[in-house]
This record gives structure tokens, C-alpha cells and sequence, in this order.
């Protein structure tokens, strides 16, 4: 018999006091320290409206009926093909060195049984749109990923790919944001050179620039200018590269800079309405471009409930603005596309003792599996310790993964937390607040206006503190960190048998290697090549109705270095100016 | 040292390295723990961040790297600043800085080296406690 909701209401009044207050008295608290959900806390619940079925509008419980992974995930595991992270064609995240180190490195990779196509982690010089031998470049060349000075570098990385392996069997994954326009054109010229046609090309670059300025920090140009570089990348691929995603937005990185889990929601859709409408507004149909629009990942946390229903309001709230706001039709363009779901942060993960992170790896991976996700124990243990992890932690990793999937069944159910009074009153929750703070950032002119205000970047900041704050004064508890540190406690640590994945040897001397090769190519060019092709992208840049896409691509070819070609940018839009405090 | 004056540190991001959570987080935090505090912004060269060092009469200065490229860049700004004779001004560095780093920083002559996890309270201290020794 369906009971009222006001039968409901009045149960739980007379709960409260004849079971609940006795309980707080007994004990001597201010209040009950847990808290218990009804119909009544959900509100008025409209299933179809709110959650639907997996793989139909608004997409809460799922993008799809089931994810592709999942398809053969049991068959795989018979053949011992691993499920790993992603689960996509696309290798993993890598890159040290010179290009030559980085080519052999893929190699031996591929020779340990690596298939997917490259995830290209570049040097903070050339994310940065310097050359290695820029005054800038000390110390950190080929260090936090490959330095590419020039199409020469970015044809050697490519040398590992022929073949079975050729640009168009394999996804080229970038994770590159402000000089992101060079980058595409080089895989463009290098498909030219290989006679594959650009239509075949595959890929991801990151090209979210915006999230730069709120977080991660390598920016170039000013935010306006810079979207008019990303509209450019975004028309040329339309036109040219129609296999290859447009970007891959983060509110990941954001989050781990210290915002909240609303700003990290509400800062990501601003930036995404503010990159559909770069789309919009150079004419291009919504239910074109919009399916071509990733996501890298939102931010993460313990608190995997909330996380859980984050990523249920993330998908809800992002269909309804790809749907009602843009007038899309085609359910590609509303999904939130995106290698991950729920997970805790990398900032979740403590320096000390580090094996606990394993434990909060597989919490995180649990809350993944329930919010769509392949369960992924993100990140390796070994997080916090340095950059690069060791071949044992990522074994973990998978391996926690694998008995997630296999022994649990964490992904026999999607969307298994529908319908739970707390988990759709905390969706609406998290949802309804996200909405309020991106009306705000709309009253300041969407995201580029919320960024040269200095507000989202001030505001990440600030949430970081207050967060440093609670940890300091024990309202936030870290096992470890700021409680259960006493001097019984034991340091567990493992060892880091294989953890040099990267040459060391290499990574000491890529500077000096990468300057000599930049010497050289600068004897063997065409400089009047170069300054043709540099002063034809000048002129381009000047004229905002123009695509700058076609005369970069002929920079490249020209064998003009990425700064060179950053610095016809840098003077013709600026440099944006670094926020303070 | 005369007490009439707040105690300035120079926090700054060296390098490309544009994670900056930690250099904000302990520039707000021994702000409200009555230092004054200047904050460079990211991307800064050593030889910006030593000029403000001095130009600025900071009492100490803090580096924060996530790169990797943290000997590079701290033997620089500390090269500089001797250069220049400001070699008294202690520096620090936090950041993410493995284990076999950190005494390779200290041989640099690193006042101290302070990563994830540490409280601000115990920077304040160790920067207070210097500068009242010098």
C-alpha cells in the first residue's frame, strides 16, 4: 500500500523523538552524528524526468545501455586481456626526454605488449610555447613530459607508430593546450607526408585552455584571444579532421587546485557553454560539433558518495545544456564523454604512509564503478611520491581494478544508487548549488569574463586554504596526516623495485641533447622559408575573420620552431598576465 | 632584529611549473600568520626572483616546485642571491621533492624543505625561528 508523503513526514517526526533524541541524550552529543533519508527528502521525484535509463536523456543513470568495455570484459579476462584504465584505443599517458628517448621508450613498451596509439605527455617548455633552448627551459626539459622544439622532434615519436600502428589505426592523444593549434598541425603534416588522408586521423587533443587560467597554469596568450585560437582548432577539425575529438575539458584539474566539488562542476560547464558557443557562433550546427567534445575527467574526493552523485548531476545538468540551451537533438552531443567517472583526487592521496593510498584507491574505484565509470583504482599508490609511478603500483592498480570488476561485480548494475531518497536528494543537491554558482559566473560574462576578473582562480584558491584550514584544525580527519600519527604507528612502505621507466641517464642530459638538435635544425632550414611561412601566419592572426589553422600547418612544414611560431602569436594577441594573490 | 616590522617572505613559483595550490595556500596562511607576505605569480625566472628578493628586503624566501626541476632551479636562485651578497636571506623550498632530494637540496644550502602534508603553523615557526637567530 503506497503510504502518503505526509504519513511519511509525521513517522519520522515521532522517529526523531522517541528513538533518535533518547540515543543523542544517552550519549551526551549535540546531535545525531549520522543522518537517514525518506521519500520525503527526495522531494518530488519524477523518475523518467530526473533519471531516465541508462543510455537515454538526461543521461543520469549512464551515457549508455552498457559501457564498451564491459561488452567482452569476462571474455578478456579468459584470454587475459587486460581492462585497462581508459579501456580505449588510446595508450598510456607518457612522454620524457628528447623524442628519440621517448620514440624508444614506446617501443619497448610495445614490445611488453603496449597496442593503443600515443598519450603524449609534453615538457612544461613546450606547453608552455618555448624552446628548449629559451632561458626559460632550464631545469625542465623533457622533465614532465617530451620536449617537442619542432615537426623534426614530432616525427621521431611517430617512427614507433607504422604500419599496424599507423596514424590511422591508432589514437593520437594530446594532452597540449595552448600551443595545442601547432600540435594538431603537425599530426596534420605528418598524415600529409605518410599520404593518409586527415579524415582517417583519430585522436584527442586537450585543448581546454580555459581550466589553465583556474588552474595547471600554462596559458600563453590572453583568455580571448585565446578562444579565438581554440575556435580556429575547432573549425579545422570539423572541416579536416572529422575523426578527431575537438578537446577534453577538465574540471579535474581544477579540483585538485583546491576547488569545491560545486565550483568544480559549475566552473567546468561554464567553460564547456563557453567552448559550444565559440562553435555557435563561427556557425557550425550544434549536433555536428558538439558530439566531438570530450571530457578528461571532474575532480575527485573521499567523500565518494558525494562523488557518486556528482557525477550524476554532471551528466543530468550537462544534457540539459547541450539539449534546452544550444537545441541539440542528436544524444551524442549531450553526453559527457569522459575516460573515468567518480574517483578520489590525487590530492586525496598522502605523502605518508603511502600504502594507505591503496586502500583509498579502491574506495575511489567502488564509487567509479557506481557512477558508470570502469572501477579504476586511481591513482597508483605511489602517487604522492614523485612523478612517474612504479611498475608494481600500477600492477595494484590494475589488479585492484580487475577485482573490482570480476570478484565484486562492482559494473553488474548501472546507475545502482537510482532511486536511493539520499543519493537523488544529494544529485539535486549538488546540481541545484552548481547551477546557482554558474549563474554567477554568467552575470560576469560566462567564463572568460569569470577569468580576466581573476574571480574562478581566486576563488579555487581561497577553497584550497579553507580545505588546509579544516586539516589543521582536525575538522577535516587524514589518517596519518593529522590524526593516528603517534609514535606506535607504523611508516608501511613498499619497495619500488622497477621504478625507472624513464632512463634517468636520458632525462639528465635531454636539455643539452634537444639544444644540439635545435642547433642543427636551424643550419639545415630554409630561413627564408621559415620567415615566409611565420609572416604568412601573421597576417592571418591580424585578421580575426581569418583561420590561422592553414598557415601554421605551413609553418610546420617550414620547419619553424613551436616558439617561433608562439611568438608571431604572442605579438599579435599578447601574453596573459600571471594572477596574484 | 628590530620587532616594529612585520616579518616579509617572498613566496614564488619558479620555473613553468603552474600548480601553485601549495604557494597559495602558505602565502594566505602565514599571511593570517601576521607575515607580510609577497606572492610572485607563476613562471618566474631565478633571476626575477632573486631581484625581488633584494629589492624587496624580504626576510626569507619559499620555492615551490612540482616539476621535477627543483635542483636546478633552487641552486640557481641560491647562485644568484650569493652573487649579489643576499646569501643570509634563508630560503626554503616546498613542493614535491622525493625523499633523495631533499639532502642534495640542503648541501645547496636550503634553509629547510617542507612538502605535502606539512602544517603552515610549523613553516611560520621554523621561518620566525630564523629570522630571529640572524
Amino acid at each position: 500500500m503506497q503510504r502518503t508523503r505526509d504519513e511519511i513526514e509525521r513517522a519520522e517526526e515521532a522517529w526523531r523523538r522517541e528513538v533518535v533524541e533518547p540515543r543523542v541524550e544517552r550519549f551526551k552529543i549535540p546531535e545525531c552524528p549520522i543522518r537517514f533519508y525518506t521519500p520525503a527528502s527526495a522531494g518530488d521525484f519524477d523518475f523518467l524526468e530526473k533519471v531516465g535509463f541508462p543510455g537515454q536523456y538526461p543521461f543520469t543513470a549512464g551515457n549508455h545501455a552498457f559501457e564498451a568495455w564491459r561488452a567482452y570484459a569476462e571474455a578478456g579476462a579468459k584470454l587475459g586481456v587486460r581492462p585497462d584504465y581508459g579501456a580505449s584505443s588510446a595508450g598510456r599517458y607518457s612522454g620524457y626526454g628528447t623524442a628519440e628517448d621517448y620514440r624508444d621508450y614506446l617501443r619497448a613498451m610495445q614490445a611488453r605488449g603496449s597496442r593503443g596509439g600515443p598519450n603524449v605527455a609534453f615538457d612544461l617548455v613546450t606547453q608552455c610555447g618555448f624552446d628548449s633552448d629559451s632561458p626559460n627551459a632550464l631545469g625542465e626539459v623533457g622533465r614532465v613530459g617530451v620536449a617537442i622544439d619542432s615537426y623534426r622532434d614530432f616525427r621521431v615519436i611517430y617512427e614507433a607508430f607504422t604500419g599496424e600502428r599507423d596514424i590511422d589505426k591508432v589514437a593520437s592523444n594530446f594532452t597540449i593546450n595552448a600551443p595545442c593549434a601547432v600540435i594538431l598541425a603537425m599530426l596534420a603534416a605528418l598524415a600529409e607526408e605518410r599520404g593518409i588522408p586527415l579524415a582517417k586521423l583519430r585522436g584527442t587533443p586537450q585543448n581546454d585552455i580555459l581550466k589553465e587560467f583556474i588552474a595547471r597554469g600554462t596559458y600563453i596568450y590572453p583568455p580571448r584571444e585565446s578562444m579565438r585560437l581554440f575556435r580556429d582548432t575547432l573549425v579545422f577539425c570539423r572541416r579536416h579532421l572529422p575523426g578527431m575529438n575537438v578537446n577534453s575539458i577538465g574540471g579535474y584539474h581544477i579540483r585538485e587546485a583546491g576547488a569545491t566539488r560545486v565550483q568544480d562542476l559549475a566552473f567546468s560547464m561554464a567553460n564547456g557553454i563557453a567552448y559550444l558557443q565559440e562553435g555557435v557562433d563561427a556557425g557550425l550546427p550544434i549536433d555536428d560539433f558538439a558530439p566531438k567534445f570530450t571530457f578528461n575527467a571532474f575532480g575527485g574526493s573521499m567523500q565518494v558518495y558525494h562523488e557518486i552523485a556528482f557525477q550524476r548531476a554532471a551528466r543530468r545538468m550537462w544534457a540539459r545544456i547541450v539539449k534546452e540551451r544550444f537545441g541539440a537533438s542528436d544524444p551524442h552531443a549531450m553526453m559527457v564523454r569522459q575516460p573515468a567517472g567518480a574517483h578520489i583526487g590525487c590530492t586525496s592521496t598522502t605523502l605518508q604512509r603511502p600504502l594507505n593510498n591503496i586502500a583509498r584507491s579502491v574506495i575511489g574505484g567502488m564509487a567509479c564503478g557506481m557512477s558508470g565509470g570502469m572501477p579504476a583504482a586511481y591513482p597508483p599508490f605511489d602517487e604522492p611520491l614523485g612523478l612517474g609511478h612504479s611498475q608494481e603500483s600500477i600492477q595494484l592498480q590494475l589488479d585492484a581494478t580487475r577485482i573490482m570488476i570480476y570478484e565484486a561485480g562492482i559494473s553488474d548494475v548501472a546507475d545502482p544508487w537510482a532511486g536511493s531518497y539520499f543519493m537523488e536528494s544529494l544529485t539535486d543537491e549538488i546540481e541545484g548549488a552548481a547551477q546557482q554558482e554558474l549563474a554567477r559566473i554568467e552575470g560576469m560574462g560566462g567564463a572568460v569574463g569569470a577569468i580576466e576578473n581573476g574571480y574562478m582562480p581566486r576563488a579555487v584558491a581561497q577553497s584550497a586554504y579553507e580545505r588546509q584550514k579544516r586539516v589543521e584544525a582536525q575538522e577535516d580527519l587524514v589518517v596519518g596526516v593529522n590524526c593516528f600519527t603517534g609514535e606506535n604507528e607504523l611508516e608501511l612502505s613498499l619497495n619500488r623495485a622497477s621504478e625507472e621507466l624513464y632512463d634517468p641517464e636520458h632525462l639528465r642530459s635531454a636539455e643539452e641533447r634537444q639544444r644540439a638538435k635545435l642547433a642543427l635544425l636551424k643550419r639545415e632550414r630554409s630561413e627564408a622559408a621559415v620567415s615566409h611561412s611565420l609572416r604568412a601566419l601573421e597576417r592571418d592572426a591580424k585578421d580575426s575573420d581569418a583561420n590561422v589553422m592553414p598557415a601554421i600547418v605551413e609553418c610546420v612544414k617550414s620547419e619553424a620552431t613551436l616558439q617561433e611560431i608562439c611568438d608571431v602569436l604572442r605579438g599579435v594577441f599578447g601574453e596573459a598576465e600571471p594572477v596574484k594573490l | 632584529m628590530a620587532s616594529d616590522r612585520k616579518v616579509r617572505v617572498l613566496v614564488a613559483k619558479p620555473g613553468l611549473d603552474g600548480h601553485d595550490r601549495g604557494a597559495r595556500v602558505i602565502a594566505y596562511g602565514l599571511r593570517d600568520a601576521g607575515f607580510e607576505v609577497i606572492y610572485t605569480g607563476l613562471r618566474q625566472s631565478p633571476e626575477q626572483i632573486a631581484r625581488e628578493a633584494i629589492q624587496e628586503d624580504v626576510d626569507a624566501v619559499g620555492l615551490s616546485i612540482l616539476s621535477g626541476a627543483h635542483l636546478a632551479l633552487t641552486a640557481k636562485v641560491l647562485e644568484l642571491l650569493r652573487d649579489q651578497g643576499a646569501q643570509d636571506i634563508p630560503v626554503l623550498v616546498g613542493g614535491l621533492i622525493p625523499e633523495r632530494d631533499k639532502d642534495a637540496l640542503r648541501k645547496l644550502g636550503v634553509a629547510g624543505v617542507f612538502t605535502a602534508g606539512t602544517p603552515i603553523r610549523e613553516v611560520a615557526e621554523f621561518i620566525a625561528s630564523r629570522v630571529e637567530a640572524a
